[in-house]
């Protein structure tokens, strides 16, 4: 495979040949600017590793450019302010108010606070702003993690996970956010396992057992046939009950 | 309680202890007398028992203590555990290996009292022979699990060879003593020779320290968020280690092995005001100062030969105890 030194000009994330042993095989890839992208794939198939490989946190091979420049040439502070990550994990050890950690998100710009507060207001936590974290439901805490990711406003962004806790208000809201971002010139990858929420979304990205088996528009991606072979059950295209923001 | 009452109240508390460690031991002085001693007028056996040996000890305590405080509060960080303490990674057991060492050779050397240089030398060479040992049996990957279970290990491994060496100088009273002493830790005859030895490095390394405190707020929340955050995780990390061992090393030198003060300091510190490393780093560094010259000034006060190891865990534990079962 050849590997082009360049990438296109519109591409914000691009893989080349991305893999880590055992977890994932060769992984190329190009997701624009103003792009919304789901990543779907039965437990364990490597969804987590690709985010992490991609935001540059998990030592793998091949090569990861961000907005064109390779991630081996960005200082790791500049690669706070380019791209945020959310992990599935949403532990905090130490009482930390919501608000003190969702300024984390500030870091890399010199803790400078703008936007932390419109942050939380985004995250439906500006009520929860002074609580410790730890003593935050499983939700909530999620959505601190988001509200940080949000307060970088970094162009890319990695949400691992992140409705999978969430009540169904909440993750609808998440979900607009995540259009919302896109659609003001961000490229945000979720992973998720709902089928019918990734239908909606620009592009669809389906990992099998470590391997990046589809990449498209949704209504070319997740076919009957393909949802069979990946998640090994009968997909129906008909109309049913679809829970909406008002 | 408001982080600006803090400073304040531990500048206050640490003065205190300061001075009270200079007045009270066999010659009770007043605060008055203390500072006149301290000016160089007053009383002759005033200003010797101030100046050559209360001002020294007291010096050693408060760097020790200080050393202590924010060592526990990096092993907190870096494990993202608030039960971390400073000797977690072998460090201390390192230490009092090599100072053991070094006075159970006394016998065979032909000397009963070792001499100034060689125990914390040894001290300190055995402390970061044992942070070495660690990072190089958790290097591949060098995860927090995987450098935790060393610690444990070596830990286990160095403890026992103090044992062995406690149990084979039995036959020799002396050195046997010492080595217990030793072991629990204590501050009498700190002479000026330790506080040279000791203070000027810990403060330095306390320096280097305070600045880190951001980012260690960053890491105390996951390794791989702080990462993705922009901070350097790596450097950090190694930083990290490298300051921690250097002030439990120094403090064992000096001082013996001196158990809680790490462990307990941090904690009651972050359970008052808050887990932001910026404020917690100081704040530790004069908790842990103000508890460990408290702590000596219990061992002064009662004449039961109580070793200063042994006061800060009498201590520390039944408060730590209490604390723990407070309703958060």
């Amino acid at each position: 495979m050849s590997v082009p030194v360049n990438p296109p000009a519109d591409s914000a994330l691009q893989a080349r040949g991305l893999a880590v042993p055992g977890r994932l095989e060769a992984v190329s890839l190009d997701l624009g600017p103003r792009e919304l992208v789901a990543m779907v794939g039965p437990n364990g198939a490597g969804k987590s590793t690709l985010v992490q490989a991609l935001a540059g946190l998990l030592p793998a091979e091949g090569l990861v450019h961000w907005n064109g420049q390779p991630l081996s040439r960005i200082a790791i502070q500049e690669r706070g302010r380019q791209l945020a990550w959310v992990g599935q994990e949403a532990q905090f050890e130490f009482a930390f108010s919501v608000r003190e950690v969702v300024a984390q998100g500030r870091y890399a710009w010199g803790d400078d606070l703008s936007g932390v507060e419109e942050a939380l207001a985004r995250l439906d936590l500006t009520h929860l702003a002074d609580r410790p974290v730890t003593r935050l439901s499983g939700g909530e805490r999620h959505r601190v993690g988001l509200a940080r990711a949000l307060a970088t406003e970094a162009p890319i962004q990695l949400w691992d996970e992140p409705v999978a806790q969430l009540d169904v208000r909440h993750a609808l809201e998440v979900l607009r956010l995540a259009r919302c971002l896109a659609d003001g010139g961000g490229t945000v990858v979720v992973s998720l396992h709902d089928l019918r929420a990734a239908y909606r979304f620009d592009r669809v990205l389906v990992l099998d057992r470590g391997r990046l088996v589809g990449n498209g528009p949704p209504h070319e991606v997740l076919t009957a046939a393909l949802i069979r072979d990946v998640f090994q059950v009968q997909a129906t295209f008909v109309e049913s009950l679809v829970p909406e923001l008002p | 309680m408001k982080p600006r009452l803090a400073v304040p109240l531990l500048l206050a508390l640490l003065v205190l202890t300061f001075l009270a460690s200079l007045a009270f031991g066999e010659l009770r002085l007043s605060f008055g007398q203390v500072v006149s001693a301290l000016a160089g007028h007053g009383d002759e056996v005033a200003r010797t028992v101030v100046r050559d040996f209360r001002l020294p000890r007291a010096l050693v305590g408060l760097a020790v203590g200080a050393a202590l405080g924010a060592s526990g509060v990096v092993m907190q960080a870096f494990f993202r555990n608030s039960l971390a303490s400073p000797g977690l990674l072998g460090v201390s057991s390192g230490g009092a290996l090599g100072a053991v060492g070094v006075l159970a050779m006394g016998p065979l050397l032909g000397f009963t009292t070792a001499a100034m240089w060689a125990l914390p030398l040894a001290s300190v060479a055995g402390a970061f022979a044992a942070t070495g040992a660690v990072l190089l049996l958790a290097q591949r990957g060098a995860g927090t699990e995987r450098l935790l279970l060393s610690g444990v290990a070596l830990n286990a491994l160095l403890g026992a060879g103090t044992s062995f060496l406690l149990t084979t100088t039995a036959g020799h009273f002396e050195v046997n003593a010492q080595i217990l002493f030793w072991l629990m830790g204590g501050l009498e005859s700190r002479s000026w020779e330790h506080v040279w030895m000791g203070v000027p490095a810990i403060l330095a390394a306390c320096a280097l320290l305070l600045p880190l405190g951001r980012a260690m707020d960053l890491l105390s929340l996951g390794e791989q968020s702080a990462q993705s955050l922009g901070v350097d995780v790596r450097r950090l990390r190694r930083q990290l280690i490298i300051l921690s061992t250097v002030l439990t090393a120094l403090a064992t030198a000096v001082a013996g092995i001196v158990s809680f003060v790490g462990l307990v300091v941090p904690h009651v510190l972050r359970l008052g005001f808050g887990p932001d490393h910026r404020r917690l780093l100081p704040y530790s560094m004069l908790g842990g100062a103000i508890f460990l010259l408290a702590c000596d000034l219990v061992t002064r006060t009662f004449p039961l030969g109580l070793r200063l190891g042994v006061v800060t865990s009498l201590i520390g534990g039944p408060f730590f105890l209490w604390l723990l079962r407070r309703p958060r």
